[in-house]
């Protein structure tokens, strides 16, 4: 079974009095973003709702979200900033600080947890030689543990900077990745079907793709002992 | 009238108020455990503690009729899971089975707790929260014995100051969320968030911003545990080391409600008491950081001039002295000036006295600031009493001219109630060189003492019996939380009995003779100077029998015994101020 310790459980306290990272002159929507934000607006009874995509449009814009650009999103909706601020924080998909280039978000969730989570965490952070949350020296990755991303039928998986899924990981898997990714080939999209319809619509459930690779029901990971 | 069923008992409920099941059990006396639920918020049921088994009755689905077994009870179908409490509404028939007659719900809500101890430190011992903390009394009652946890816990911020008056515990929290929802719903600052997600969350301000709003310490008051606490009181005293004192607060017009925290005679806190009509839960941070005032800088019995210096002397000196200062003088050459701070015996007897010495009716000095209240429970007036005195006759003071009279020597005598004229601004110290000032005084540094000829130690809210008028109108009593030198009957049988050893009295374990002011409350020095001067103003039963005359002699204090105030006040008719029954 997994090493279930936390390995480093202090919960930080935000910088209270941060620096600014980005000057004033940017933190400004363009026209064309204003006409989005007031798209996304629309589509809520509560205005207020569009913070996530507004958050998300920031974070698209700066690369990440420190907190004069989670208060240019509440200051947009007329929110309170506390409220926004909570928001961000809640997702590990916004990032509250600047982060590598690809972000490897490993799952430790309860699936995931049983088939290894935390060996694939750890051979990562061994293999790149950081802890989790924390950045390689040349800016290429960093190593996150997150919470269930939706993904329990191919566990033990990882997300790339909120992008692809890597599923039925294991070391080969993770060392082939780093590989790729170093390359700059980030993995392709892998649609997940059902055993049931894997032959329907070609494997692929996506309808705005042409083709994806289609997920195949695994053999046991190497992982589980 | 619908009925519903808990534990075997059956009760009526009115259907009109849409009552939630754990308020209605809290009404009825049934305790329920929980943390998060507050009657005036929303209801997030997010620390799952007031579970309980809920059923209802059958109904054949084609017919809508009751479905009922051989001997014709009705079928009773309880919901698969446990049901929280404080979301469920009340439906006619209804069968509740608490911890009380479940086991079932004993688990759960006994599992619940040990899931909220995981990441809880349990550093009870020195903990502010300890004595009269809900998770703490209800893990006693409700929890498991021990916890089978046997991993390290989850590490958060400690001694966070979240801003000026309030200090995190992160590891404390149990995110109940009740000081975000204050912040969002109550003060409507919406200044605290719940940070980060899972194990790892706590309340705390958006960065950069400070917890500072005018309500900010309520949240300690709405805190289940001893995350948010007080940056002043911190680490000051144990609960169970103070005594406290239902009374009111009198840093403003509103009169909210609230408890004195007390202990070797020294205020140590003050926090809010419910009254629906005034102040709710709710106190103003302003309201609460007050009590030094009650502590330092108070006077050390009365003093009289003596050759151009202030002396000390004992209290029957400082009475002959100004039993003699007024006696001579001619009633329309003395004014006598009220005090919105003080209670409406204090300035019913002054004006007793004003009468008999045939001066003018008092005047009161208005403590108004412009743009300091804000239509909540703080006010412009800073003074707790100017409706009272309004209600005695005792007007409005006009400043310029009593300071014109005063200035072209027309007062011999000024004498002032528990008031600071200089501090006021009625007039400056060299104005007051040939005028005799007699005064009532609370602390020290009030500003009008070197002018002054017999300088009385007033007692202050908190050593007092007495009444007060907010500004709707409302009459309150306030009672002694501390005690002060010398005894007196009454102070005495008025100080605190809410607990069983009668704190506060000789008998009480806790009876402390440091810290005792030597002062006497007002009702007590008028009578004794009235009855040099030749007026007889023997009160038996102190304020309590002033009060009883007042409320029969003047119609805008009719009904305001102290019997119908008790500890929620009286709401008084709108009447012709001062004008008798």
């Amino acid at each position: 079974m997994s090493h279930f310790d936390i390995e480093r459980p202090i919960v930080k306290l935000p910088e209270q009095q941060p620096e600014q990272q980005i000057p004033d002159e940017e933190l400004v929507w363009t026209d064309e973003e204003q006409e989005r934000i007031e798209e996304r607006k629309a589509k809520y009874p509560d205005p207020k709702s569009a913070i996530m995509d507004l958050l998300w449009m920031a974070q698209e814009k700066y690369d990440y979200l420190p907190p004069e650009a989670i208060r240019l999103c509440a200051d947009t909706l007329d929110m309170d900033y506390a409220r926004a601020y909570g928001v961000a924080t809640f997702y590990t998909q916004y990032y509250k600080e600047e982060k590598g280039k690809f972000v490897l978000d490993v799952c430790t969730c309860f699936s995931c947890q049983m088939m290894g989570g935390y060996d694939i965490l750890h051979y990562l952070e061994e293999k790149l030689g950081i802890h989790k949350g924390e950045t390689t020296d040349d800016g290429l990755f960093t190593v996150e543990e997150v919470e269930c991303l939706g993904c329990c039928g191919s566990a033990p998986m990882m997300q790339v900077t909120n992008g692809p899924y890597v599923h039925n990981l294991t070391k080969d898997k993770v060392d082939a990745l780093l590989d790729d990714l170093k390359d700059g080939n980030m993995p392709p999209f892998v649609s997940v079907t059902l055993p049931q319809d894997e032959d329907e619509m070609g494997g692929n459930r996506r309808s705005d793709v042409e083709a994806t690779e289609t997920y195949q029901t695994p053999p046991r990971s190497e992982a589980v002992k | 009238m619908p009925t519903v069923e808990i534990d075997g008992q059956v009760y009526t409920y009115d259907d009109d108020r849409h009552d939630k099941l754990l308020q209605f059990c809290l009404d009825h006396d049934i305790e329920l455990p929980h943390f998060c639920y507050h009657p005036s918020m929303s209801i997030p049921a997010n620390c799952r503690q007031c579970l309980v088994q809920v059923g209802t009755p059958e109904r054949d689905r084609a017919t809508g009729e009751l479905v009922t077994d051989e001997e014709g009870n009705p079928n009773i179908q309880f919901m698969p899971g446990m049901q929280t409490s404080c979301t469920i509404g009340l439906q006619d028939g209804m069968v509740v089975k608490t911890h009380r007659t479940s086991d079932a719900v004993r688990e759960a809500q006994k599992d619940t707790l040990e899931f909220l101890l995981i990441n809880h430190p349990l550093d009870c011992p020195i903990c502010d929260q300890a004595g009269h903390c809900p998770l703490q009394i209800q893990a006693y009652k409700y929890g498991p014995e021990g916890s089978r946890f046997e991993f390290r816990k989850v590490h958060k911020p400690k001694r966070v100051k979240l801003g000026p008056r309030v200090t995190l515990d992160a590891e404390r929290c149990i995110n109940c969320t009740r000081c975000t929802r204050f912040t969002d719903e109550i003060s409507e600052s919406g200044q605290l968030t719940i940070n980060n997600r899972g194990v790892r969350n706590y309340p705390i301000t958006a960065p950069g911003e400070d917890f500072d709003e005018a309500y900010s310490m309520n949240t300690i008051d709405l805190c289940p545990v001893g995350a948010l606490t007080a940056s002043d009181f911190r680490f000051k005293a144990r609960i169970w080391e103070m005594s406290s004192s239902p009374s009111i607060v009198t840093t403003n017009a509103t009169g909210a409600n609230c408890e004195y925290w007390v202990r070797d005679n020294k205020v140590l806190r003050i926090t809010p008491r419910q009254n629906m009509e005034v102040n709710e839960y709710w106190l103003p941070d302003e309201d609460r950081l007050v009590y030094d005032r009650f502590n330092d800088d108070r006077p050390e019995g009365p003093q009289v001039r003596s050759n151009g210096q202030l002396v000390n002397a004992n209290w029957t000196q400082a009475y002959a002295k100004a039993a003699a200062l007024l006696g001579p003088v001619d009633g329309d050459r003395i004014q006598f000036v009220g005090s919105a701070y003080a209670t409406v015996e204090d300035n019913y007897l002054l004006t007793q006295l004003a009468e008999h010495l045939g001066a003018d009716t008092p005047v009161y000095m208005p403590h108004i600031e412009p743009g300091a209240g804000d239509d909540w429970l703080i006010t412009d007036d800073k003074t707790p009493n100017a409706q009272g005195c309004e209600r005695l006759g005792i007007r409005e003071a006009d400043m310029q001219m009593l300071r014109t009279r005063i200035q072209n020597g027309e007062i011999d005598v000024l004498y002032v109630l528990e008031d600071d004229p200089v501090a006021s601004e009625l007039c400056a110290l060299a104005d007051l060189e040939d005028v005799d000032v007699i005064l009532h005084y609370y602390n020290t540094t009030n500003e009008t003492l070197p002018a002054v000829d017999v300088a009385l130690p007033a007692a202050m809210v908190v050593e007092t019996v007495g009444t007060y008028v907010n500004q709707d109108g409302r009459a309150q009593r306030v009672r002694p939380a501390k005690a002060i030198q010398g005894v007196n009957r009454t102070l005495m049988m008025e100080m605190g009995t809410s607990r069983e050893d009668e704190h506060g009295t000789p008998f009480d374990r806790w009876h402390n003779e440091s810290h005792r002011i030597n002062c006497k409350p007002s009702w007590e020095i008028l009578p004794q100077i009235a009855d040099r001067v030749g007026l007889d103003l023997d009160y038996a039963k102190g304020p309590q029998a002033i009060m009883n005359e007042v409320q029969s002699a003047l119609d805008a204090f009719e009904g305001a015994t102290y019997d119908a105030m008790g500890l929620q006040g009286v709401a008084l008719e709108d009447a012709e101020a001062g004008e008798p029954a």
